[in-house]
């Protein structure tokens, strides 16, 4: 099958199996970018335009980017640094910070649930071998915060998933999430072993606090000092969260893991919505999300993708992976889980139809890489 | 120019007949004079020989280097003493587990000779010769993730690194000076050039020496002169040449804030313990040993933790609490007795390791992330050792990586006044570090570690 004809194939998919009419869409952005060696920050600047600029979005504003460090940095696909495998690469961060503040932004502030610690982001960012001065200069005012338990807030902010809950009514997640005006979804291009897809929606899935969701969570209070994952209350299902969060509303009826994490994630992009999805596909891994998923193995699609809605973003990103974003349970990459992307879809978050949405910049064919052997 | 420089200065030193404080040890598989020939351009001056034969002896001493005659614990082990002794042996290595009667004997028939015992660890008495040495070690490296560490996900412990550096910093708080550790590789195993360098730079970096010993396939190898093998050995002489390069490590002391007070007799003497676990954690740590536990030793410390509390004496145990009541950090752990009696012992035990897990519990939680000295960043194949020396003006900081890859982008973040820092290495020139401020202390990046360096800072 020619790339013409597999972007033609899953394009008409909808057909098939009818997406949510009224989702919304918006514009997705995809650049070709070799290598973290080229001007990033040239190519970033050059997508937001495509997508409309920035400046009305983030000008005087806060801005929140949730990067993605999945997994202790100490872990290592093959020994490569883990921006180039499975994390975010620090110079799509920097180039992010840079715009941003050139947008007029008020600060840029960087999070995310480093594993297993409460200890500053900054912390992880130089175990995983970032600079972090550099980050710090990208933009006068760059914060950094660690979201796995309270941080430098006083309380937790809850948000209600509007409509029907999938999995839990609310989420109780750092203030940094609350305490924001732009929230920024910064994402890998990467398989994952229990929802398909690792994009701009899954990212979210690391907002959770372990504080309230780990493992080693508090039965009543959050544990201000976690030092385990999520798999219980998250993937396993078989204990609540602290009793301070809201309580899952169906617990104990499902233990799957390819039915709730999708479930969850589908529910917190609804209840904090993103304004704002990068995805980088410069270097990255296919068969999995981190070095402790088996045959996993480095690939360099070069692209970066972006757009102003994370499920139509996600859907043109699986696209460029090699995949329908519509597919059904059990074809891939969802072979053993449900599709994040559809169930966001009928929370009304976005539409998966890519019909309906404009791709700017690189093609869906040129852009095409795929990540099924 | 500068291997040639290099050359001259060992050359120097070895016809100058170092004694057994500089040794530089090697098991040599062959007795032809020919082979000497492999010895060119390294600092080795000392061999270790089974088959020791009076012209092999010559042939080395003409070129200043000792030749050691290995006896095993054999019924003729006397007789084998006296046989080395008339081949004009410079010493004497009974490696084995021996009666005390028969090493007398051969004391005896060695006459004047130094004899140096390399036996199990459990034989071990730190400082009691001039030359304290094993032939039990772990072979140093990175062990390999198990399918249950697979199976948690990301939430996976980290890699354990196998080292030898516990047992060697414990043995020389214990009051080994010179310190051999004469494991040999792994059976049936040809090992990497790497895995050599770690293993040399894994003694070194603890102020031991690694007693170099060939596996099977690189000394058939090397016996023909294969250029690839003579290469490899030329590059392992290197990280010999780089240690040997700066005897004043090893008389530095260990430089933090933390102090680990255990008693030699139960457990230091096996690896896996509580200071390989600290040393995972990449905290700068001061190994007491518990009979010389006193005021002085903790000058400088902040946390202790005392391993062995039945171990002290009343006054020691008054020294710990005048350490507390200073306003400083003691963390007493229950008695978790380690039986390191038996001669075949190497590491800890299951049951061993679940208590000393269990006291590294709390001592993780009393270190945290606070700097204490020294804290390092990216460097999860690394170990690590902080030594200052006597007039405090110096610090050095060994990072010593088992990956089979560099590192890169590793921080150091430092506690002190210091104004200037170089990177060294083994196989690079000396490179000048940028000195910046941090939150709590200074701090300088490094590019990229090969499979050792180290970081020099000076006031």
């Amino acid at each position: 099958m020619t790339r013409r004809e597999w972007i033609a194939l899953i394009s008409s998919a909808p057909l098939l199996s009818a997406a949510e009419p009224d989702a919304p869409a918006a514009p997705v952005s995809i650049a070709k970018c070799a290598s973290y060696d080229e001007d990033v920050t040239a190519q970033l600047n050059a997508m937001f335009d495509q997508l409309g600029g920035i400046e009305k979005l983030v000008r005087n504003k806060t801005v929140t980017i949730k990067v993605n460090m999945t997994g202790s940095p100490s872990q290592r696909v093959g020994g490569r640094a883990p921006a180039v495998t499975h994390y975010t690469h620090p110079k799509l961060l920097g180039a992010a910070a840079h715009l941003f503040g050139r947008a007029g932004a008020k600060r840029v502030r960087f999070v995310e649930s480093s594993w297993a610690t409460a200890g500053p982001l900054e912390d992880t960012m130089l175990d995983s071998g970032w600079n972090v001065r550099s980050l710090q200069s990208a933009f006068s005012a760059v914060e950094f915060e660690n979201t796995n338990a309270i941080g430098k807030g006083k309380k937790y902010a809850r948000f209600r998933v509007p409509g029907s809950a999938y999995m839990y009514p609310a989420y109780d997640l750092n203030h940094s999430y609350e305490d924001t005006d732009v929230y920024v979804s910064m994402a890998k291009l990467k398989n994952h072993d229990t929802c398909g897809i690792t994009l701009s929606c899954k990212n979210v899935f690391g907002t959770i606090p372990a504080s309230i969701y780990g493992d080693d969570a508090g039965v009543e209070e959050p544990n201000e000092k976690p030092g385990a994952g999520r798999m219980r209350v998250g993937h396993q299902g078989i204990r609540q969260p602290a009793k301070s969060a809201p309580q899952e509303l169906h617990f104990g009826v499902n233990h799957d893991a390819g039915y709730r994490v999708p479930h969850i994630v589908a529910d917190l992009v609804a209840a904090r919505p993103i304004h704002l999805a990068i995805i980088d596909g410069v270097e990255t891994i296919a068969g999995g999300e981190g070095p402790w998923i088996r045959n996993v193995r480095p690939v360099k699609p070069g692209v970066l993708i972006a757009g102003l809605n994370p499920v139509c973003t996600d859907a043109v990103a699986a696209a460029v992976m090699g995949y329908n974003p519509r597919a059904e349970r059990g074809v891939a990459p969802f072979e053993k889980c449900d599709n994040i992307l559809r169930l966001a879809e009928a929370h009304g978050v976005g539409t998966t139809d890519l019909k309906r949405i404009d791709v700017r910049g690189l093609s869906l064919e040129r852009a095409l890489y795929r990540f099924s052997a | 120019m500068r291997r040639c420089a290099l050359l001259l200065a060992f050359v120097s030193a070895a016809l100058a007949a170092p004694g057994p404080a500089g040794w530089v040890p090697v098991r040599w598989p062959w007795s032809d004079a020919a082979s000497l020939e492999l010895l060119a351009t390294t600092p080795v001056n000392c061999l270790l020989l089974r088959d020791l034969t009076p012209e092999f002896a010559a042939a080395a001493a003409e070129r200043g280097v000792s030749v050691l005659a290995i006896i095993p614990p054999t019924p003729d082990a006397v007789a084998a003493t006296r046989k080395a002794v008339a081949a004009k042996a410079a010493g004497i290595v009974l490696e084995g587990d021996f009666p005390d009667a028969v090493v007398a004997a051969i004391r005896d028939a060695a006459a004047a000779l130094p004899v140096i015992q390399i036996g199990p660890r459990s034989r071990l008495k730190p400082g009691a010769s001039p030359i304290s040495a094993t032939n039990q070690g772990v072979w140093p490296g990175i062990g390999a993730p198990d399918e249950n560490a697979r199976r948690a996900g990301p939430t996976s412990s980290n890699a354990w690194i196998d080292t030898n550096t516990g047992f060697l910093r414990g043995a020389h708080a214990a009051g080994a000076t010179i310190l051999w550790i004469a494991n040999e590789p792994p059976p049936k195993t040809a090992v990497t050039l790497e895995g050599y360098q770690h293993a040399i730079a894994d003694a070194a970096m603890s102020g031991a020496r690694w007693v170099v010993a060939f596996d099977a396939d690189l000394a058939a190898r090397l016996a023909k002169r294969d250029a690839r093998a003579v290469t490899q050995w030329r590059r392992m002489a290197d990280f010999l040449v780089y240690f040997e390069q700066h005897p004043e490590w090893r008389d530095m002391h260990e430089f933090g804030q933390l102090a680990v007070v255990q008693d030699p007799a139960r457990g230091v003497l096996l690896s896996g313990g509580i200071l390989d676990m600290i040393a995972v954690k990449h905290a700068p740590v001061r190994p007491i040993a518990s009979p010389q536990l006193s005021a002085e030793k903790l000058a400088g410390a902040t946390l202790a933790v005392n391993v062995d509390q039945d171990a002290l004496t009343p006054d020691q145990k008054e020294i710990l609490r005048a350490f507390a009541s200073a306003g400083n950090t003691l963390l007493n752990v229950p008695p978790a007795p380690v039986d390191q009696s038996r001669v075949d012992r190497v590491t800890l035990d299951k049951s061993e390791l679940e208590r000393t897990n269990a006291i590294w519990t709390d001592v993780n939680n009393m270190i945290g992330r606070r700097n204490l000295g020294v804290r390092l960043f990216n460097v999860a194949s690394v170990l690590s050792n902080a030594l200052e020396s006597a007039d405090g003006k110096t610090l050095i900081i060994h990072l010593v990586n088992y990956a089979d890859y560099p590192v890169q982008n590793v921080t150091v973040h430092f506690l002190g006044d210091f104004k200037r820092a170089v990177l060294l290495g083994p196989e690079n020139s000396i490179k000048k570090l940028d000195i910046y401020p941090t939150d709590d202390s200074h701090g300088v990046d490094v590019d990229q570690v090969g499979a050792c360096a180290t970081i020099r800072l000076e006031k």
